[in-house]
């Protein structure tokens, strides 16, 4: 299986400055060993840590999700995509979208978008968790992987996602994405789109 | 992404149509058509395969018919 990566920058909290990281179109097996050894134990003992500083931790609404199951569940199914970042020597977040969704929003309904399945930060780049975060920019770099795959594969840059109530914001405000509101069909999770135009301004508005 | 390889297809007049009607439906060229055909056959059949079943509901009755996958 061949693998591409580009090279892409995170904003380093700490040093106040960009750096390197590779964004690549798998998740392989380095990411599902960092995501067990690394990601969980990070995770687990995040909250134990708040907890003990008398601070109830920000119920973290992925904390269910096995990496590890889905990749297998998708293993060589042409209708899934995965992503990844790695920084530093470490997975920095991990996408996985499907293909065969179609659009909602009256103006592109039933066109075919990038709907995205999971998308996840390391823990420690989660300022609910880990305050300063290590890095930013993870998320918008996974978002605009999926805007860039929408238009590589013909659909425009149209995406779709429902979104964990925690990151409604990021998706409505900080990607422009359209809400189209809970979905009774999707664990009553606020269902977001992109249109070809919001994903052109999307990509042309400079990120941090 | 990854590299791609060209091949020659033979359709008839009418299947012709119905992709040049889906490609205009779905915005998408003749090329991506084919591949997001591809995509949902291979998933439906690896599903099926794994014993689930196919299912058309319909919206207003809420009335579901199976689809038979060969």
């Amino acid at each position: 299986m061949s693998v591409n990566s580009w090279v892409v920058y995170l904003f380093e909290v700490e040093s106040s400055q960009l750096v390197e990281a590779e964004l690549r179109d798998a998740i392989l097996e380095d990411q599902l060993e960092d995501w067990e050894n690394h990601w969980q134990p990070e995770l687990w003992s995040a909250m134990l840590r708040l907890k003990a500083q008398g601070v109830w931790p920000v119920k973290q609404e992925s904390a269910h999700w096995n990496w590890q199951d889905k990749i297998q569940s998708i293993r060589s199914l042409l209708a899934y995509r995965t992503f990844c970042i790695t920084c530093g020597g470490m997975t920095q977040g991990m996408m996985q979208v499907d293909l065969t969704k179609s659009a909602r929003i009256e103006s592109q309904k039933g066109k075919p978008i990038v709907y995205i399945d999971y998308l996840e930060n390391a823990p420690w780049n989660r300022p609910t968790l880990n305050n300063p975060a290590r890095y930013r920019n993870v998320g918008t770099l996974l978002i605009r992987a999926a805007i860039e795959l929408s238009r590589a594969e013909g659909f425009k840059g149209r995406i779709g996602l429902h979104s964990l109530p925690q990151s409604n914001n990021f998706y409505a405000s900080k990607c422009g994405m359209t809400d189209l509101g809970p979905d009774s069909d999707c664990q009553n999770l606020r269902y977001f789109e992109m249109t070809i135009d919001q994903a052109r301004s999307f990509l042309e508005v400079p990120k941090e | 992404m990854t590299g791609k390889r060209t091949m020659t297809l033979n359709l008839t007049d009418a299947e012709m149509s119905a992709l040049e009607e889906l490609s205009a439906r779905k915005d998408l060229n003749k090329t991506a058509v084919l591949r997001q055909a591809l995509r949902l056959y291979q998933l439906i059949e690896a599903r099926v395969e794994a014993g689930e079943k196919l299912y058309f509901e319909s919206e207003t009755t809420r009335e579901k018919a199976e689809v038979m996958f060969l």
